[in-house]
């Protein structure tokens, strides 16, 4: 039998493991820790995270995220987006005019789809989306896909970086918008659950359906 | 002929003299955290102390505010006791023996726990408007206490800090004066069965035996109801503004039941009012049960915390959510 050494644990402060909080010990604990409701910026201040069931395969799910083009389609403003010279590196619009930079990073094996994106230059990727897609089966035991998607507050949210590279005095930054994410990132979830559904149901590619202009 | 809404005139308390502190308890007591946080001090009620003359001295107080004549103006006598002094007839009729009422209507209510104050209230609204009564002397006893968590065997449970023993009245009476403007009644039947009153050796309480009784909740149904307390008070005193035309935020005053400071605290975050507009008095009197919403509204009316023309709301549950209710009112007794 395996068992792990209490000595190495003893001298870590902190930590809440059952040799030293009995149940009751931990029932104070947790109960004080669980309230009705939570303020929004406790939730959701540093980091954002959405949850949905997209009836749709696991493994299709993962083709259609893992396409970069595929933004163009399910989220609410980023479009235009072409190849640059650096390696799976897309140049794009957001919202109409601001330059934005994307490179996607997919594992199979993990089935995770991790969008790399900065506004304005395409050198320091700091804006992460972090997806994460779970076999509804194993998870809920029901067919489908669970995608689970985080944002962490980079400090760049608070403040522009690089503000001389912006062309537009008017436009307001990206990271004033953070109080918003769960929201905003709420209806792309459902864009991205609407359009996958809807070629699943139809029985067609789940795309994206791109054609070169 | 101009519909008459109830009206909550007054109300009163008596708390029995025995002060208990936590030393009477196990090791610890007064560290303890969570859902059975021991509050400082409690009440107990003496062996000998009756449902029956807690009313009375509460109601004396109440009679003497009010000036009231109990001859006259008690038509409908309403008590909630939580361990009854005799085990099959409640203690109605014996109150309006000693208060020297006549009332054509009493009651003696075996549910509704925590919140049978507004459930009472609600039948009194019915039963006066129904019968063409003049007004309702409404009786809530908790005396779990003394009688129950004292017991040898008992009191060194992690529970048994938690209870305090009070007398809350209240009268009520058709009239415009000081109204009530909605209540808010729900059942749960599905909730009723999770709290028991047993015997650690699985004795039943009318079995012969030496085993204490206890009351608790079922073990695995702790969490979900943490749950349910959780949201269901909020709920209802949301739903009870709602039917008053009214918004949370415009409740001056906050009265509930107090099973531990946990759930004082969700309920007032989640209907965004700041403490001191929710008034409790567990830290001096424990858990309540039914005594506490009009214990604490008699104590948080002494300590000036509604205004007249204030709005009052009154919520809670009773106990494993069962019931729930809420009341709102408008308090401009004359």
């Amino acid at each position: 039998m395996m068992n792990i050494d209490p000595a190495a644990l003893a001298q870590i402060p902190g930590l809440i493991r059952c040799e030293e909080f009995d149940r009751e010990a931990l029932a104070e604990h947790i109960t004080e820790m669980t309230h009705t409701v939570y303020p929004h910026d406790q939730v959701y201040g540093r980091y954002c995270t959405i949850h949905a069931h997209i009836d749709c395969p696991p493994e299709e799910v993962f083709a259609y995220m893992a396409n970069p083009l595929s933004l163009m389609e399910w989220t609410y403003s980023v479009r235009e987006l072409q190849p640059t010279t650096k390696p799976d590196l897309y140049r794009g619009v957001d919202s109409g005019r601001t330059p934005i930079y994307c490179k996607t990073i997919a594992q199979r094996d993990a089935l995770t789809v991790d969008y790399h994106c900065a506004w304005d230059q395409g050198d320091e990727l700091w804006m992460v989306y972090l997806n994460r897609i779970v076999p509804a089966e194993t998870v809920l035991k029901q067919p489908g896909s669970v995608v689970i998607w985080t944002n962490c507050r980079h400090p760049y949210y608070a403040r522009n970086p690089f503000p001389e590279l912006n062309r537009d005095p008017h436009r307001e930054w990206v990271g004033d918008w953070w109080p918003l994410f769960y929201a905003g990132h709420s209806i792309e979830l459902s864009n991205l659950k609407t359009i996958l559904e809807y070629r699943q149901r139809h029985a067609s590619p789940v795309g994206p359906r791109i054609r070169e202009v | 002929m101009t519909r008459q809404d109830l009206s909550l005139l007054g109300v009163a308390s008596y708390l029995p003299e025995r002060v208990v502190t936590n030393d009477f308890f196990a090791p610890g007591t007064a560290t303890r955290r969570g859902m059975f946080t021991a509050p400082t001090t409690r009440r107990h009620v003496s062996p000998d102390e009756t449902a029956v003359e807690l009313i009375q001295r509460a109601s004396a107080r109440l009679f003497e505010r009010l000036d009231l004549n109990a001859a006259r103006d008690v038509d409908l006598l309403l008590t909630n006791v939580a361990i009854p002094d005799q085990a099959f007839t409640g203690c109605g009729a014996e109150v309006a023996h000693r208060i020297g009422a006549h009332p054509r209507w009493i009651i003696d209510l075996h549910n509704s726990g925590c919140v049978a104050f507004i459930y009472m209230m609600d039948l009194a609204r019915s039963l006066l408007k129904a019968n063409d009564a003049r007004g309702a002397l409404l009786c809530n006893v908790q005396n779990a206490a003394g009688r129950v968590f004292s017991a040898t065997g008992v009191r060194l449970q992690s529970q048994a800090p938690v209870p305090g023993d009070g007398c809350g009245v209240g009268y009520v009476a058709l009239s415009d004066v000081s109204p009530v403007l909605s209540i808010v009644r729900r059942c749960q039947p599905e909730f009723a069965s999770d709290m028991v009153a047993c015997a650690d050796d699985g004795r039943r309480y009318w079995e012969p035996g030496a085993s204490p009784i206890s009351i608790r909740f079922t073990e695995a149904r702790v969490a979900s109801i943490i749950e349910r307390g959780n949201q269901i008070v909020p709920q209802v005193v949301t739903e009870a503004c709602r039917e008053a035309a009214l918004c949370p935020q415009d409740i001056e005053l906050l009265i509930t039941n107090q099973p531990n400071p946990i759930f004082l605290r969700n309920w007032r975050e989640a209907l965004e009012l700041p403490k001191e507009r929710h008034h409790d008095t567990f830290d001096q009197y424990g858990n309540l049960f039914g005594a506490a919403i009009p214990i604490n509204l008699d104590d948080g009316l002494a300590h000036g915390k509604l205004a007249h023309g204030g709005i009052l709301a009154l919520g809670g549950f009773s106990h494993a959510g069962d019931y729930a209710a809420a009341a709102i009112l408008r308090w401009s007794p004359p």
